[in-house]
C-alpha cells in the first residue's frame, strides 16, 4: 500500500509529515525548510510562486498575490490574480500541490493519498472545500480531521481511555481554543473559542515599539520610519524572545543602527525577562477570555481537563505557559514541537489508515549491557557495545599472550567497566590443542552470536587448526532495570579510576611487547649489532624488566622509553651500514636509489614501525595467559 | 483365497500412505527448517538494519559537532583579533587586514555577494520589504538595498532584503 502523507494547511504556514517504520517524520520542502508560508503568486510574466518565493516578492506585486486564503475557504468569495478568476479551493490547491511535489521529491515515490487538518471550527462548507483543494491537487483525500484532534493525536492521547483535552493553539495571527473529549479513539469536540486578530506578531510589534521609543528617547530618532533599521530591530527581537526564554537577561546590540549629524549610532539596549514579559503581558491576558469561554461552552471546570496540548511557536514563551498553567491548573504538555504538532498528527491519522502504525511491528530486544571478553591484564575488550538491537554476530580476531601458549581461555563479560573483573562474568572455556608458536601468531577468532531471544552463542576457533570451542549463555539480554540501572551507575561512578587502571595496565602490556620484541631482535640480529649497541641494550632491557616486577608505573614508562630509544640507535646504525653498503654496491646509479627512496611514501624507519603497531593492537586484544 | 488380496491391497495402501505422510513429514520438517532460517535471516537483517541507523545517528551528531567546531574555531581567532584591534590605538590598518582574511575565508567557503541596487527584482535572490512610488522609474528596480544578500555555491544563503521601485500608473 502506498504511503499516506499528513497535511496541516495552514493560514500562514503549510506542513506535511508522513510515518516511517513507525514513526512520524517531518516532510522537508525543496526549499529545506519543515514548513513554507502559504503564500501564493502570479508573476507579471504569468509564472506561478507558492511558499517562499511567492512571500518574498509580495510587496511588490500585491495584485498578483494571495494570502492567508484560508479564511475565504467555504464562502462564495472569488480572487482576482492577473485577470483571472479563482475559487479558494483553487487556491490552496496550489498549496497543496507544492506539498505534493516536495514530499514525492523527498520521499522518492508517488504520493496519491492524504489526511488534511482543518480547523476545529470549519463548518460542512469549509470542510467540503478543503476536500475540493485536495482533488483539485490531484490528492485522495482520505480524512479531513480537526487541528486540535491531530495535536492530542500526536501526544498519543487517544490511547490513554476517556479524557478531555484543552488545546491551546497560539500562531503567529490567530488564537484558537479547543476543548474536545475522547473515548474509545474518537474525539469530539465539546467547544471552540478564540481570537482571530491576535497573535506572535503583536507581541513583535509591541516590543519593537518599546526598543524604537527607548532610542528615540535618547538620539531623537524613531527606527520605526526607516525599513532598513526597523528590519534590523525586528530580527533583533526575534533572537531576543528566544535568548530570554533560557536567560533572565539579555543585551540587544546593534552597532551602527543610524547615523545623526554625521555621528554613527549603536542601539544598546538591555532587555530582561521581566520586561518582556510586562510588555507582551497585555497580549497574553487576551488569551484567558477565549479559554474562560470555552471552558464555559464546553460546560466544564478547569479541573475537569486531563491534558492541555500547546500548539503554535508563541507557546515557546515561558510566559505563555504559564498562563496556560494558570488557567487550567495543571502544566501542559510540550514534548512535541509546537509547530510541528498538528502535520505530525496528521500523520499519525494517516499511518493508522494506511496500517503503517498497526501492522505488526517486530519488536527486537537490544543487549542492556555491552558484552565483553577478558584479554591481557584483565582488560574487558567490548565485541558487541551496550544497546545493540538483536539478533547480532560479531567477530574478532585475537591472538596468544605468551610463547608456545597452547591454550587460552575466553571469559565473557557483561557491563560497562574496562576492567573485567569488574564485569559479570556470564561464562567461561577453554580453548586447547594450537599448535606452538610465538606470542601473537597465532590467531583465535571469537564470535559473539545473539539469537532474537537473547540466548548468545560465543565460539572460538583457531584459524590455524580449526579446533573450536562454543558456550550457550541464556539470558544476556534479560536483566532486570534496577540491574541494568545499578551497573551504568557504577561504570559512572568509577570511570575515573577504570581509566587511570586501564591506563596502567597499558603501560605494563606496551611494555611487556618491548621486552619480547627486544629479545627477538637481540637473538636475530645478534650479529649485525656492535658489542657496544648489543651491552647498552640489554642493560636497559634489563632495567625495564626489573621495573616491569614491581608497581612503579612512572618508573616503567621511563625504561620502556629508554629501551625503545636504545633499540632506535641500534638500528639506525644498522641501516646507515647497510645504506652504505647498498651505494658501494650500486654506485653506478646514486639517482635511481634516490628515487625509490622517494617513492615510498614513509621512510623505511616507519615502515617498522608500522609492523610493531600491528603487532601491539594485536596484543593489546590478546588473551589473559594461561594460569 | 477370496480375503487375500483386499489383504494385500489394504496393505499395500497402508504402506503407500505411510510412505506419503512420511515424505509429507520430512518435506514438513524440511519447509519448518527453511522458514525458520528465512524468519533468522529476517530478524538479523531487520537489526542489522536498526544498528545501522543508531550508528549513523551517532556518525550524523559527530559531523554536527565537527562542522560546528570548525566554525567556532574561526569565530574564536577572529574573536580574539577584534579584541586586539578594539585595544589598538589606530587599529585602521589592523582590521583591514582582518577584513582581507575575512574575506578569503568566506571567497573558499564559495560564499558570493548579491549585488542588487538598481537591478530588477528577482524573487529567487531578492526579498522585498517595501515598494517606493515614483512617476520616473523602471518598475520593479532595486532602489536600495536593506540587507545584503549571499550564495553559498550556486545555492541562496540569504535574499538580499530590498526596496523596490513602483511606476506611478
Amino acid at each position: 500500500m502506498s504511503k499516506i502523507i499528513g497535511i496541516d494547511l495552514g493560514t500562514t504556514n503549510s506542513e506535511a509529515a508522513y510515518i516511517e517504520a513507525g514513526k512520524p517524520v517531518v516532510i522537508k520542502s525543496v526549499e529545506g525548510q519543515p514548513y513554507f508560508p502559504s503564500v501564493v503568486a502570479f508573476t507579471k510574466t504569468g509564472e506561478m510562486l507558492v511558499g517562499e518565493a511567492a512571500k518574498r516578492q509580495a510587496v511588490t506585486n500585491t495584485e498578483g498575490t494571495v494570502q492567508r486564503i484560508k479564511r475565504k475557504m467555504g464562502t462564495n468569495e472569488k480572487v482576482n490574480l492577473r485577470g483571472k478568476t479563482y475559487t479558494p479551493q483553487q487556491i490552496s490547491a496550489f498549496i497543496l500541490q507544492k506539498i505534493k511535489k516536495d514530499a514525492e521529491d523527498f520521499l522518492g515515490e508517488k504520493i496519491t493519498d492524504a489526511v488534511i487538518t482543518v480547523p476545529a471550527y470549519f463548518n460542512d462548507d469549509q470542510r467540503q472545500a478543503t476536500k475540493d483543494a485536495g482533488a483539485i491537487a490531484g490528492f485522495n483525500v482520505k480524512r479531513i480531521i480537526n487541528e486540535p484532534t491531530a495535536a492530542a493525536l500526536a501526544y498519543g492521547l487517544d490511547k490513554e481511555g476517556d479524557q478531555k483535552i484543552a488545546v491551546y493553539d497560539f500562531g503567529g495571527g490567530t488564537l484558537d481554543v479547543t476543548i474536545m473529549e475522547v473515548g474509545g479513539g474518537v474525539f469530539e469536540v465539546l467547544s471552540t473559542s478564540g481570537d482571530t486578530q491576535l497573535g506572535g506578531s503583536d507581541m513583535d510589534s509591541a516590543l519593537v515599539d518599546y526598543i524604537a521609543e527607548e532610542f528615540k528617547k535618547r538620539h531623537g530618532v524613531d527606527l520605526r520610519k526607516e525599513p532598513k533599521t526597523l528590519q534590523r530591530v525586528l530580527e533583533a527581537v526575534e533572537t531576543a524572545k528566544i535568548e530570554l526564554s533560557s536567560t533572565l537577561q539579555t543585551d540587544i546590540n546593534l552597532p551602527y543602527i543610524y547615523v545623526v549629524t554625521g555621528e554613527p549610532k549603536h542601539l544598546e539596549i538591555k532587555l530582561t525577562r521581566t520586561k518582556l514579559e510586562e510588555i507582551i503581558s497585555p497580549i497574553v491576558q487576551r488569551s484567558e477570555k477565549p479559554c474562560r469561554q470555552a471552558l464555559q461552552d464546553a460546560k466544564l471546570k478547569p479541573e475537569d481537563i486531563d491534558h492541555v496540548v500547546l500548539v503554535g511557536g508563541v507557546t515557546r514563551m515561558q510566559m505563555v505557559q504559564k498562563k496556560v498553567e494558570e488557567i487550567f491548573r495543571q502544566k501542559p504538555k510540550r514534548e512535541v514541537d509546537p509547530m510541528e504538532c498538528v502535520a505530525i498528527g496528521a500523520a499519525i491519522q494517516a499511518g493508522v489508515l494506511s496500517g503503517e502504525i498497526d501492522k505488526d511491528i517486530v519488536l527486537l530486544d537490544v543487549t542492556p549491557l555491552t558484552l565483553s571478553i577478558e584479554t591481557l591484564g584483565g582488560v574487558a575488550t567490548p565485541l558487541i557495545d551496550r544497546n545493540t538491537t538483536v539478533p547480532t554476530r560479531k567477530s574478532k580476531v585475537f591472538s596468544t599472550a605468551a610463547d608456545n601458549q597452547t591454550s587460552v581461555e575466553i571469559n565473557v563479560l557483561q557491563g560497562e567497566r574496562p576492567m573485567a573483573a569488574d564485569n559479570k562474568s556470564l561464562g567461561r572455556f577453554h580453548l586447547d590443542g594450537i599448535l606452538s608458536a610465538p606470542r601473537g601468531i597465532p590467531q583465535i577468532e571469537v564470535t559473539f552470536d545473539i539469537d532474537v531471544n537473547g540466548i548468545m552463542n560465543v565460539s572460538a576457533k583457531d584459524l590455524g587448526t580449526g579446533k573450536e570451542q562454543s558456550i550457550r549463555i541464556t539470558g544476556s539480554t534479560k536483566l532486570s532495570d534496577s540491574e541494568i540501572e545499578r551497573m551504568r551507575k557504577e561504570a559512572k561512578e568509577h570511570e575515573d579510576e577504570d581509566k587511570k587502571r586501564k591506563e596502567k595496565i597499558e603501560i605494563r602490556n606496551i611494555a611487556d611487547s618491548l621486552v619480547h620484541s627486544t629479545e627477538k631482535t637481540l637473538e636475530e640480529l645478534k650479529d649485525k649489532f656492535s658489542s657496544e649497541d648489543k651491552e647498552n641494550l640489554e642493560k636497559a632491557l634489563k632495567e625495564l624488566r626489573e621495573a616491569l616486577t614491581g608497581d612503579d608505573m612512572d618508573k616503567i614508562k621511563e625504561n620502556s622509553d629508554k629501551l625503545t630509544q636504545e633499540l632506535q640507535k641500534a638500528s639506525t646504525k644498522i641501516y646507515q651500514q647497510a645504506a652504505q653498503q647498498y651505494q658501494q654496491t650500486n654506485s653506478g646509479d646514486p639517482s635511481k636509489s634516490d628515487e625509490s627512496w622517494k617513492g615510498h611514501p614513509s621512510d623505511d624507519d616507519s615502515t617498522i614501525n608500522a609492523d610493531y603497531k600491528v603487532k601491539g593492537e594485536k596484543k593489546k586484544k590478546k588473551d589473559e595467559d594461561t594460569e | 483365497m477370496p480375503t487375500k488380496k483386499p489383504t494385500g491391497t489394504k496393505k499395500n495402501t497402508q504402506e503407500t500412505a505411510h510412505h506419503t505422510i512420511k515424505k509429507l513429514e520430512e518435506e514438513n520438517t524440511q519447509l519448518h527448517q527453511e522458514i525458520m532460517d528465512k524468519n533468522d535471516k529476517y530478524l538479523r537483517t531487520l537489526a542489522d538494519f536498526q544498528n545501522y541507523q543508531k550508528r549513523m545517528e551517532k556518525e550524523l551528531q559527530a559531523q554536527k559537532e565537527d562542522i560546528k567546531k570548525k566554525y567556532l574555531l574561526e569565530l574564536l581567532d577572529l574573536t580574539e583579533l577584534l579584541k586586539k584591534a578594539y585595544e589598538d590605538s589606530d587599529p585602521k590598518s589592523g582590521l583591514k587586514l582582518l577584513l582581507e582574511n575575512l574575506d578569503k575565508f568566506l571567497e573558499k567557503e564559495g560564499i558570493t555577494y548579491i549585488d542588487c541596487k538598481g537591478k530588477p527584482f528577482n524573487y529567487q535572490l531578492h526579498n522585498a520589504i517595501s515598494t517606493i512610488e515614483q512617476s520616473e522609474c523602471v518598475d520593479g528596480t532595486i532602489l536600495d538595498e536593506i540587507k545584503k544578500g549571499y550564495l553559498v555555491g550556486e545555492k541562496l544563503l540569504r535574499p538580499a532584503h530590498v526596496i523596490v521601485a513602483k511606476k506611478k500608473p
